[in-house]
């Protein structure tokens, strides 16, 4: 067992997903099954030199600095589950909650 | 001739009209949702009349024909259009319409082509079995206790129906080739950054490539050339012109053909052991040479992908937040935290969540180095074997797409373990961004038995090619024992 | 025995593009809120970042200005943490592999002279939005302009001794920035943010733990805001008590500082590199370029102004500091002016009405003009200021306008003459006073002359004429 009922909620929280008591011991389990599946890898012999995959171009393409934005077919404020005077709108954050 | 050149030729010539091709779409569509198939999720009457409204008017302004006039494509659920919703089969995008389209789907309106619906998927692309769906489970065409596979199990479904001769899907380790497998058609995934993925909703973004389904080889080849070539909205698109296509064979004279041992276990379903043991012959009598290879690497594929793909996802779907779009929950009495959990627990099902947490835990501090790093290096490691391999004069691999055929429903969704196994063989092409195909090349009491063909980086049209020479050679639906 | 303070600044500049970072919206400042917005900064599904290369460019040309090594090879990340102006979910940033690394700046210290300050790094990354908290009532309401607007992070060593050594850093840090066209550096546009890390020691001592500094949107605030947390720091270790890792936010209404109440999980980024893009792969012969396109930096300009105009480098370093004025100095000697005379006008007059109205108003060889007539005699100093005062509106040339204000000073020794007899037969007992020995009521009888005269008689003829006037 590499993860317990502390970890689930732990990573619940990082994650910002609820999850209810009931559901805690089943994901716990399945969790484990996971983790102890994909834990083979430790086993694994990897030098320890070899570079991380990358994927796609060796380089990233840049654009120039042309201001072109991508339309909108549907506004913003259509798509909003909370808008008012043209900004969206989310419970109080206090002061102090406030991050970088 | 494959039904994609039958239909655009015909349009072209005259000899039909978009109108009557949107019209026998919507006909097909009525009849599949009549059979309980679950495969289509949104189309409507109105908009396919519309497309026939502007494919005509697009014939008529253009002097240059178009190469898929009048062709239906079902397009996966995760592929953003600009007139059906995009719900990636997810509660917390229900009813969501995307204001912008996917690269694939406007290169494939310029081209002729109409979306005849969205098709139903695991939800945002995390299953092999299609039965994940916010909107209920795809039955697999043939036998209706089965799944079709997955994730791109309503695409899958919807072409072996006979509803639309091709259709869009989306690979991260296998949800083209594995349902293509399953439900006996062509599943094609090309080379990652052939075809943008502006537009497809972000799952394990190093991973995902929009990919094809169809009849017949010819048919997933020319939709391909279609949506592929470079996109400047996309900076892992790869700067090439779109694919262009080589004639099809008819031998395999001249080409080496590896058979990687490790794809080959003494415990494969004999169907598929069967069925495979006659593709090899084939290959050998249209004159190719086949060798044995290893990927020594190749049996740490499943746990590598269910690593980086989670943790990627993690990431990828943390912007399902209730701020922006799409559904939020929680009640006017919430306060943020509360939004956020109460919107993202209740509108992600199962699958999402336990890989949003999987993800998130091989990410966090003290685990990162242990399961992300390691895969990420396991995944070069991976990636050198298979173009070894190629370098040591292998034109390209053949395997069994999947270990079985198609399970039935309910059989793997207690086991996240099991389920993931299903995608033993395809995850590799994709931690390797390789192209690879299924083709349909037998089947077991019933059910189809894929061969995969596994490619060097942007040898598409070589693969195509050699599969359109198995295509001929081989009856996909002969039963093989 | 003395407490050492140790600092370390965060600062984050935004790069002077036209476009966002990883999309094509505007960057500018001040528009109605949620308007430049695009699928990619409102992070709709299936969005993807494309960088900018002008972002790159800026960023390369600041990495070169502040003396770090610039990587042909360098990776985004994503760093996550959840926040309702934060559309992703996560931020685009650089982590183990940034931009650059290991440059420096010399800073003038209040109390150490001149010392370098070590750059740990600068890395590029994109912008959040904006929370307001007072608009909505009860509600926070998000504007996403500035989602995805390019910024250069800057990190520096824990090289800063004192709060006010901190702020001559920024001052430092700005001057380089604007100099080199990067940023704009405006603290009011919110296109310079400052973080601080603070901790205190006993010298020789290893290093205490140090305590965070947000949310500081001023030069002086942040001054103020270190003073306040070293003290913090010093009452608690010289209580007996220990500090403990917080980040303070500073509330400049109050001028105080009050901890954030940070969730345990917050600091946990789960950084890993960005798979959207791929490296960010500079090539040496463009980073060459960059490098050679830079323009000449407030250090290297300052050395020049002390060698060339032979001017202190107190006077360089403040004509630096606003590099219209250095440059108005420099017209002003090639207009033929003396150097520290130059100098003198510029870092006063011409400075005094940059600070008013932004311009340099008195073209360079009017004020060289107005300072020859200072030179020659013409006018007296006092007299030029006035003179400066109206060139300001009055096109008319120097001497002109100091005739027509009759400010032209007298040399001619039959009107000083005058004046001095007129001043001496006022004053009878003063007179009698300096026979009788108090030489010093020699300035008395100047001032007088000069007042008489309106402020025109030439002090350089007063003074001989009334010493032979009392002498005979």
């Amino acid at each position: 067992m590499s993860i317990g009922r502390d970890d689930v909620l732990h990573v619940a929280r990082l994650a910002e997903l609820k999850v209810a008591e009931h559901e805690v011991a089943p994901l716990v389990k399945q969790l484990n099954g996971i983790v102890d599946f994909v834990a083979q890898l430790a086993a694994a012999d990897v030098p320890v030199d070899t570079p991380e995959f990358t994927v796609g171009p060796v380089r990233a393409s840049l654009r120039a600095d042309v201001v072109a934005p991508e339309p909108l077919a549907r506004s913003a404020e259509r798509m909003a589950p909370d808008w008012q005077d043209g900004f969206y709108v989310v419970p109080r954050l206090g002061h102090q909650e406030i991050e970088s | 001739m494959s039904a994609v050149r039958h239909i655009s030729e015909a349009v072209r010539s005259g000899r039909t009209t978009a109108r009557r091709a949107t019209l026998h779409a919507e006909e097909l569509l009525r009849r599949a949702d009549a059979k309980g198939l679950n495969a289509a999720l949104d189309w409507s009457p109105e908009y396919l009349g519309s497309e026939a409204g502007r494919i005509e008017r697009a014939a008529r302004s253009t002097r240059q024909a178009l190469p898929l006039a009048g062709v239906p494509v079902a397009v996966k659920d995760n592929i953003a259009t600009l007139d059906l919703p995009t719900t990636c089969a997810s509660r917390i995008l229900d009813g969501y319409i995307s204001p912008f389209e996917a690269t694939a789907v406007t290169r494939l309106r310029a081209a002729g082509a109409f979306v005849a619906c969205k098709a139903n998927m695991d939800e945002f692309a995390m299953g092999s079995s299609t039965e994940w769906s916010a909107f209920g489970r795809v039955q697999h065409p043939d036998f209706p206790d089965r799944v079709p596979g997955g994730s791109s199990g309503g695409s899958a479904a919807l072409v072996a129906a006979g509803v639309t001769p091709v259709a869009l899907g989306s690979e991260t380790g296998g949800s083209v080739r594995q349902p293509a497998s399953f439900c006996g058609v062509v599943g094609v995934k090309p080379t990652y950054g052939r075809v943008s993925r502006y537009g497809l909703v972000a799952f394990g973004s190093s991973l995902d490539c929009i990919s094809v389904f169809g009849e017949k080889v010819d048919d997933a080849a020319r939709v391909l050339s279609v949506i592929s070539g470079h996109d400047p909205h996309d900076a892992t698109s790869a700067e090439l012109p779109p694919l262009s296509l080589a004639t099809p064979r008819t031998d395999l004279k001249g080409l080496t053909i590896g058979l990687p041992e490790e794809f080959f276990p003494a415990d494969l379903h004999p169907g598929v052991k069967a069925a495979l043991d006659h593709a090899i012959e084939q290959a050998k009598a249209l004159g190719a040479t086949v060798r044995r290879v290893s990927l020594p690497h190749a049996k740490y594929s499943v746990p590598t992908y269910y690593i980086v793909n989670p943790a990627e996802a993690a990431a990828n779907l943390a912007r399902f937040d209730g701020v922006r779009y799409g559904k939020r929950d929680g009640g006017s009495q919430v306060d943020l935290p509360g939004l956020y959990r109460a919107t993202r627990g209740t509108g992600f099902g199962p699958e999402v969540r336990r890989r949003i947490l999987v993800g998130t835990y091989v990410l966090s501090a003290g685990y990162a180095d242990q399961y992300y790093h390691k895969a990420m290096k396991m995944r070069t490691l991976i990636t050198r074997d298979f173009t070894d391999a190629f370098s040591a004069g292998i034109d390209l691999l053949l395997t069994p797409t999947t270990p079985t055929p198609a399970f039935k429903a309910g059989d793997k969704t207690e086991d996240p373990v099991a389920m993931y196994l299903a995608d033993i063989f395809v995850a590799g092409a994709s931690l390797a961004g390789l192209p690879a195909l299924s083709l349909p090349v037998g089947r077991s009491e019933g059910l189809p038995i894929g061969m995969q063909l596994i490619a060097p980086a942007f040898a598409e049209a070589k693969m195509l090619a050699a599969a359109a020479a198995f295509e001929a050679a081989i009856d996909g639906r002969r039963e093989v024992r | 025995m003395t407490w050492e303070t140790v600092i370390g600044l965060e600062v984050h500049v935004q790069l002077k593009t036209r476009s966002k970072m990883f999309c094509g919206c505007a960057t500018s400042f001040g528009d109605p809120p949620n308007t430049n917005v695009c699928p990619v900064c409102l992070a709709l599904p299936g969005a993807l970042p494309v960088p900018n290369a002008e972002a790159i460019r800026l960023a390369a040309l600041a990495s070169y200005a502040l003396g770090c090594t610039v990587h042909a090879t360098s990776v985004f990340a994503r760093k996550h943490y959840f926040y309702p102006d934060l559309p992703k979910g996560y931020q685009i940033s650089q982590y183990d592999r940034p931009l650059a690394t290991g440059g420096q700046i010399e800073i003038d210290s209040p109390e150490r002279g001149r010392v370098r300050i070590g750059i740990t790094r600068l890395h590029v990354e994109e912008d959040s939005g904006k929370s307001v908290h007072d608009r909505v009532p009860g509600k926070t309401a998000i504007d996403l302009n500035r989602a995805g607007v390019p910024l250069a992070e800057i990190v520096s060593e824990p090289d800063l001794r004192s709060p006010a050594e901190a702020r001559a850093y920024l001052t430092a840090i700005k001057q380089i920035l604007v100099a080199a066209g990067v940023s704009d550096c405006s603290m009011e546009e919110g296109s310079l943010r400052v973080d601080g890390n603070i901790s205190i020691r006993r010298p020789g001592e290893p290093l205490g733990t140090k305590t965070e500094v947000k949310n500081v949107n001023s030069f002086s605030y942040i001054e103020k805001a270190l003073e306040i947390e070293r003290g913090r720091q010093v009452a608690l270790l010289e209580g007996g008590g220990r500090v403990e890792q917080v980040t303070q936010l500073y509330d400049s209404s109050t001028n105080t500082l009050r901890p954030m109440r940070s969730k345990e999980d917050s600091k946990d980024y789960r950084y890993f590199p960005d798979p959207d893009l791929p490296p960010l792969v500079l090539d040496p012969i463009w980073l060459a370029q960059r490098k050679d396109e830079l323009p000449e930096l407030p250090d290297q300009k300052r050395r020049r102004l002390m060698e060339r105009y032979g001017i202190p480098a107190q006077d360089a370093g403040v004509l630096v500091g606003e590099a219209a004025l250095a440059d108005h100095f420099e017209a002003v000697v090639t207009a033929g002016a003396e150097g520290k005379l130059a100098a003198n006008w510029v870092m006063t007059e011409a400075r005094t009405v940059w600070n008013e109205s932004g311009g340099i108003e008195v073209s360079a060889p009017r004020l060289a003009a107005l300072i020859a007539l200072v030179q020659g005699g013409t006018v007296s100093h006092q007299s030029a200021r006035k003179v400066y005062t109206l060139l300001r509106t009055d096109p008319a040339d120097p001497k002109v306008v100091a005739e027509r204000l009759g400010l032209v000073q007298v040399g001619d020794s039959d009107q000083l003459g005058h004046w001095i007899d007129e001043v001496l037969a006022t004053f009878p007992a003063e007179v009698a006073r300096y026979k009788g020995g108090e030489q010093k009521l020699i300035g008395f009888f100047t001032g007088q002359v000069m007042k008489k005269s309106g402020g025109k008689a030439d002090p350089k003829g007063v003074g001989p004429l009334l010493a032979r006037r009392l002498g005979g």
